[in-house]
């Protein structure tokens, strides 16, 4: 039998390969998470994180809210990770709603954090706020001869036509908060579309250049000038945008603008769910918070250090009564989105 | 009647022998379960999720697609940049073996040197390149102060019409050299001019290769997925769409409904290619090998098509090169001092992605090589019921989009019994049975070439088939088993359209780092990346070559085959 030795032969090397591969470092206990945030930036945590725990290795990918949301609905019950880090509560809710993540009330942090920005079941916990602010190329706005848009409607001036760029709502947690800040701060009062909401859509989707998958790309090309106006985050407008030297101004709109609670949730049947609790409390810590400031963050921890230079909620036209209606539109995201999709055909 | 009888009677006596080689036997059906498991079976999957998605048939999401327009517009969008990719990177591959196979040129290495570049790099370096280029901060948009969009159609005709004409060109190459000159000459002693003789003689016989030249670069851009993510901007084409349907939605009864709309057009051109248009070459037939080889090349023909091509390899130099220089600069469109933290970067950040990469690049490459060979021997050389089927299964992948079979993979090996996903096992299937047919079409080839005695000979000594696999043929058909295995190799290292379906947080490649950073904005941080892979793909071919060179006395035919 031969043929059976090469066949074991072969089955032998790909096995060998396997166990290779996963026992690299057999010493260290091995966390599995998904972030939204952007790989330069959930390196310093991590790093910081396995410095403070040296028997943990952190195993991620970095995806953008809206992907990890789908990624975590696909492998429903079987995850391929413990810990969703990052990303709006938005997405949060909407996973937590179809029963994918583990409640944590034990959890330190639920002792400090105020009501709007904990889930009153404990599902998932905020640990940063950012404000949606708009990112504006200044040798655009010298050639051109205009101001930075300081207006939603700023933005359908046709001065900017084919120069705006955000992300697509339904991959990114940045644009799917733009949306809904859209939605409010046209309108406060009511929840979801109206004409008027539809009809602005549609001619801000006449105006842009393109969408992009992670939501804060956009800061790096209004910095190249590839676009004049971007739409994102304000702490990724000052962390990749502003502190690099880019010649960019951040303006905010008038009429209001929404804000994300970044979450940190447990994912239901994630294979490390011990571990994942160690570093849900640690990124909760005045010590991890304080890292905060290296992306212009504006940490929850009330005893963290602020960054000099970060913007908080006291310097920017926050829509009134917002915080009350982000569970709404963290429960009603897949109706949103879909009706935007619709308007925009993208 | 009677031929039935002696169907019944051939197959009766293949089952015999096959009986009485139970080795043999047990391959051939290990074999066609591999093959089911790994090509069949996931693409049944695709069509199962697009028409029966919750297990009862319905086929809304087929409505959907033409009810649409965000659904049906891309695959319209991506048939026209095929369509432009196919005209451009022809007529450029035209010229550019013309140049090669029928004149007297200088530099022919030089030339062809150029043209296998954009083959062994990741693909979409040149998309890179073309933003260092002709984004808004672009060296050339700067230097002539130019007021122009790359994204959209221009960059994706652009970019993919350099990255796929080198293999227009070297199918072009091979009809171009096989044409007579003496035809030629008899034309012209016949009184014929130059012009006339190219336009009835030359231009006529190379058509079937034309032909091929231009489906071939449709094919390519239709299934193209790294430079429309890149570059494609406000001009959504299929292959990103059914990516963004996945990955952005988990939509799968809607990837897999976009997938089966990319692999039906793919699929109608690869049947039109392979059973029409190979069958009308035009090799010229002559008793004795043709003589005299090529006349000298007119003055006022060499010069403009020598021009022609320094101008065409020109360009592909400066689209590598910028991305090069680009791999150097400290922040680009801002700060262009010269430093090597990127390439620091990508030995610290990076080092996890290029040691995984490696790991599953070396994993698959021997095992996907003997598997190749092992499958072109019995194609080749054994009489056995379904052999066709084994030959037309195995080569399947390689006709087939690798965004369509990345989301067939995720589909097929998502759930349990089989779950694969996560695992590197599932990005090690996957580069097999996609890049195994190159291996086993060079197998297949070679053992054509070589006297069924030897293996004949060797059975009557007694040896099994396995013995004579191994002792027999493997030696023989050596080089295709080397090509076979670097050309594998150099896919593990550039590829992404599959392979983006399967990383995950254990297991990721370089490819897909060089994309997260391109979709950062780190242009710098990917161009290293990128100059990273180009330089462990380059070390391995030399390397590759120097063997053949050893062994066999001669070097490398590299993805001619493509």
């Amino acid at each position: 039998m031969k043929t059976a030795r090469l066949l074991i032969t072969l089955g032998l090397v790909v096995a060998l390969g396997m166990v290779t591969g996963f026992t690299a470092s057999p010493a260290k206990q091995v966390l599995h998470m998904y972030t939204a945030l952007d790989v330069d930036e959930a390196k310093i945590y991590i790093e910081a994180f396995e410095k403070a725990y040296p028997d943990i290795e952190v195993k991620w990918v970095r995806m953008s809210a809206g992907e990890i949301l789908a990624r975590v609905r696909a492998e429903a019950g079987r995850p391929g990770a413990s810990i969703w880090f990052g990303g709006p509560s938005t997405s949060h809710i909407a996973a937590a709603r179809e029963g994918l993540l583990e409640p944590y009330k034990e959890s330190l942090a639920w002792q400090y954090l105020p009501a709007e920005y904990k889930d009153p079941d404990g599902y998932w916990a905020g640990f940063y706020t950012g404000y949606i602010g708009f990112v504006t190329n200044k040798e655009f706005l010298e050639e051109h001869g205009v101001e930075a848009p300081t207006s939603w409607y700023d933005l359908l001036n046709p001065v900017f036509k084919g120069e705006i760029s955000m992300a697509y709502p339904y991959t990114s947690g940045t644009a799917y908060t733009t949306l809904i800040s859209i939605l409010q701060a046209l309108g406060p009062e009511k929840l979801g579309w109206d004409e008027e909401d539809i009809d602005y859509i549609r001619k801000l989707d006449a105006q842009m250049h393109h969408y992009t998958r992670a939501g804060s790309a956009c800061v790096t090309e209004v910095g190249m000038g590839e676009v004049a106006v971007g739409i994102a985050f304000s702490h990724d407008i000052l962390a990749k945008g502003v502190a690099k030297g880019y010649p960019v101004v951040m303006t905010f709109p008038k009429e209001g603008t929404g804000y994300e609670i970044g979450a940190v949730s447990l994912i239901k049947g994630g294979p490390e769910p011990e571990l994942a609790k160690v570093f849900y409390d640690w990124i909760m810590s005045a010590e991890a918070q304080s890292l905060f400031k290296r992306w212009y963050r504006v940490p929850l921890n009330p005893e963290a250090e602020l960054g000099e230079g970060v913007v908080t909620a006291a310097e920017v036209p926050v829509i009134e009564g917002f915080g009350q209606r982000i569970m709404w539109y963290g429960e009603h995201k897949d109706e949103i989105v879909a009706k935007w999709r619709e308007i925009t055909g993208k | 009647m009677l031929n039935i009888g002696v169907y019944l009677e051939e197959t009766r006596s293949e089952l015999g022998r096959l009986l009485r080689d139970p080795a043999l036997l047990i391959t051939i059906a290990f074999i066609f379960g591999l093959l089911f498991l790994f090509i069949l079976f996931p693409l049944i999957k695709v069509i199962q999720f697009s028409l029966w998605p919750y297990g009862e048939f319905t086929p809304k999401y087929f409505i959907e697609f033409f009810q649409r327009s965000y659904q049906w517009r891309p695959l319209i969008n991506s048939l026209i940049v095929g369509a432009l990719v196919a005209i451009f990177g022809t007529i450029i591959a035209f010229i550019y073996a013309y140049g090669i196979a029928r004149t007297d040129i200088p530099f022919k290495g030089f030339f062809r040197l150029i043209a296998t570049v954009p083959i062994v790099s990741p693909p979409f370096l040149i998309a890179l390149g073309a933003i260092l280029l002709f984004g808004n901060h672009g060296v050339i948009t700067e230097f002539f102060k130019l007021d122009w969009d790359i994204y959209g159609l221009p960059g994706l005709v652009l970019t993919e019409t350099l990255a796929y004409f080198p293999l227009a060109f070297m199918s072009l190459e091979g009809v171009l050299s096989k044409i007579n000159p003496e035809l030629e000459e008899a034309a012209l002693d016949l009184g014929a001019s130059k012009l006339k003789t190219f336009f009835t003689v030359t231009l006529p016989l190379a058509t079937p290769g034309i032909a091929s030249a231009l489906l071939l670069t449709f094919i390519r851009s239709l299934e193209d997925f790294g430079n429309p993510i890149v570059i494609q901007g406000n001009f959504p084409v299929l292959t990103v769409q059914a990516y963004l349907a996945i990955t952005g939605m988990y939509n799968m009864p809607l990837g897999a409904t976009l997938a089966i709309f990319l692999l039906v057009p793919t699929l109608l051109i690869f049947t039109v290619q392979r059973y029409w248009i190979s069958r009308k070459s035009y090799v010229t037939v002559t008793g004795r090998p043709p003589t005299g080889g090529l006349r000298a090349t007119e003055r006022h023909i060499k010069y403009p098509l020598l021009a022609a091509m320094i101008l065409i390899s020109s360009v592909v130099l400066l689209f590598y090169g910028v991305v090069l220089f680009g791999s150097f600069i400290k922040l680009w469109g801002l700060d262009n001092t010269l430093t090597l933290d990127n390439y620091r970067y990508v030995f610290s950040v990076g080092g996890q992605y290029i040691s995984d990469t490696l790991i599953i690049a070396l994993i698959a490459t021997p095992i996907g090589g003997l598997l190749g060979m092992i499958i072109a021997y019995l194609v080749a050389r054994k009489r056995f019921i379904g052999r066709g089927i084994m030959e037309f299964i195995s080569m399947l992948n390689f006709s087939i989009p690798g965004v369509v079979v990345g989301i067939a993979y995720i589909l097929a090996f998502n759930d349990r019994p089989l779950q694969l996903t996560g695992t590197a096992l599932i990005i090690i299937l996957v580069f097999i049975f996609r890049r195994m047919p190159v291996g086993i079409r060079d197998g297949i080839a070679q053992l054509q070439q070589i006297d069924p005695a030897i293996d004949e000979a060797s059975a009557d000594l007694g040896a099994g088939f396995y013995r004579t696999f191994r002792r027999a043929i493997l030696p023989l058909i050596s080089p295709a088993f080397l090509s076979g295995m670097t050309y594998l190799f150099v896919r593990c290292m550039t590829a992404i359209s599959a392979v983006i379906f399967v990383v995950s947080a254990d297991w990721q490649l370089l490819t897909v780092a060089l994309l997260h950073e391109v979709d950062n904005g780190d242009l710098s941080q990917a161009a290293a990346y990128g100059y990273v892979i180009i330089g462990i793909v380059v070390v391995v071919i030399i390397l590759m070559r120097l063997i053949m060179k050893k062994i066999f006395g001669k070097g490398l035919t590299l993805f001619a085959q493509e």
